[in-house]
């Protein structure tokens, strides 16, 4: 499989866009199939960084399928999230603490 | 019939219920933001179709306390003044504007319409041969209505309807577009695209128009679309450096990177100081192995903007990929020393150390 790096970072700001995500918080960039997410993470429907179960159980959804869409473009061969308030610890995302800024 | 009918009355409600709601949540909007001079704008244009001028004026006239360079506000409140018969102030506004923009069609074009109601036929056939002068649609469109034949403005019986079509499809257009783009935010593309595709019709030369149709298209997935409209605002407007990097990435998602890297490099020569943008043709030249233009794009872009880490771990890992290793680990400390957490790149560090 050809990895061009500029394809699959189009890809990833189509996704972006498209997502239901708070997409100005979020950088990312490629390097060789390796896609970068850094920043926070926040579903554009919630006024929250995503504490409280409900709005968790959410932006947990909104991670996952995140995740999945952006391991589908061809070419990628690993994901790799730097985010100031969601981590992903033994195959389970977690909230690191209710910070609102950094990583940009 | 009787179906037409209702299908028309259905429609007609529809409209309204939209209308209202987009009223309804810029007035929210303005009560959370009272100083966005965009959003008084904006609430004075639905504010005008519908009639309701004087608050209308008031909104414009706050937009302009908050910016007072504020085109689009500028053009609304004059043509507000024409259409209520305000001429004097009407002129005032224009005048002032066309001694800021003498090369601004539109405004001649304002400006002759004013005239012509007034009854000052000669001055308003100087300001739209001004208009004709400095933009080719008012050419085609005068051409068409047989107002400007072999070099001259000939006001003729029919022209006050020609005048005052073109002055209503500005306004209209830019109503249409704006209730485009407040679909396409809402995630309604088929929606935006119709309005758009009304605000294009009715000003087929504002590159906007075409420019905004094909960020809807490309966000449908519609790419041969996209392309097209990004190429029609590119073709009014050629040093739209945006036009082109969005044309680039629509390329990207199409695999189609001879036309993408060849637009990106426009993009790039028109906005030199877009580190984004340097980054994406960091990556076009990266994937066609040119890895030396590729690090001079990436310092580029680093030069431009330091924190811009994407374009520090693109850049290590370009000099890993040429063994330099030195200058790699350089980049990858540089890195850990914004983000010490950042296991990757610690990983690569130590792989090279």
């Amino acid at each position: 499989m050809l990895k061009e790096d500029f394809v699959i970072q189009s890809n990833v700001r189509q996704i972006l866009i498209r997502s239901d995500i708070d997409y100005s918080r979020i950088t990312f960039g490629t390097v060789k199939g390796v896609v970068y997410l850094r920043g926070v993470f926040k579903s554009a429907h919630l006024h929250t960084d995503g504490s409280g179960e409900g709005a968790a159980n959410i932006t947990i959804k909104s991670l996952e399928s995140l995740e999945k869409k952006v391991k589908g473009i061809p070419g990628v061969i690993d994901i790799e999230f730097e985010l100031t308030n969601w981590t992903k610890a033994g195959g389970q995302w977690i909230l690191k603490r209710a910070q609102e800024d950094g990583g940009r | 019939m009787d179906s037409e009918k209702s299908a028309r009355r259905r429609g007609k409600v529809k409209w309204l219920r939209l209308y209202r709601r987009i009223l309804t949540e810029i007035e929210r909007e303005i009560k959370i933001h009272p100083a966005y001079a965009d959003l008084q704008n904006q609430i004075g244009l639905l504010l005008m179709v519908k009639g309701k001028t004087e608050k209308a004026e008031h909104h414009f006239l706050e937009a302009l306390r908050q910016n007072p360079k504020y085109r689009e506000a500028t053009f609304n409140l004059s043509f507000l003044y024409v259409e209520t018969r305000r001429w004097e102030k009407a002129e005032e506004i224009l005048l002032l504007e066309v001694k800021r923009h003498p090369e601004d069609a539109f405004l001649h074009q304002l400006l002759g319409v004013l005239y012509f109601q007034t009854g000052r036929k000669k001055q308003a056939a100087g300001q739209i041969h001004k208009a004709i002068q400095h933009h080719s649609y008012f050419r085609d469109y005068y051409s068409k209505k047989r107002v400007w034949q072999r070099g001259v403005v000939h006001l003729h019986r029919k022209a006050e309807g020609v005048l005052r079509e073109i002055h209503w499809s500005h306004h209209s257009a830019q109503f249409h577009n704006f209730i485009g783009l407040y679909l396409a935010k809402k995630g309604k593309p088929r929606q935006a695209i119709l309005e758009l595709g009304k605000a294009a019709g009715l000003k087929p030369d504002e590159f906007v128009f075409h420019a905004n149709l094909g960020t809807v298209y490309a966000y449908q997935g519609a790419y041969p679309k996209a392309i097209q409209e990004f190429q029609k605002a590119l073709k009014i407007q050629p040093f739209y450096g945006m036009g082109y990097a969005n044309l680039s990435y629509v390329y990207g998602l199409i695999r189609r990177t001879r036309e993408a890297f060849r637009c990106m490099k426009k993009a790039v020569r028109i906005n030199p100081q877009y580190a984004d943008l340097r980054y994406n043709l960091a990556l076009l030249y990266s994937d066609r192995k040119r890895y030396e233009e590729a690090a001079f794009e990436l310092k580029k872009a680093l030069r431009i903007n330091p924190g811009y880490l994407f374009a520090r771990i693109n850049l290590g890992v370009l000099y890993e990929d040429q063994e330099r290793w030195k200058e790699a680990r350089r980049e990858y400390r540089k890195i850990l020393q914004i983000t010490p957490e950042d296991k990757h790149i610690r990983n690569r560090l130590e792989r090279i150390s």
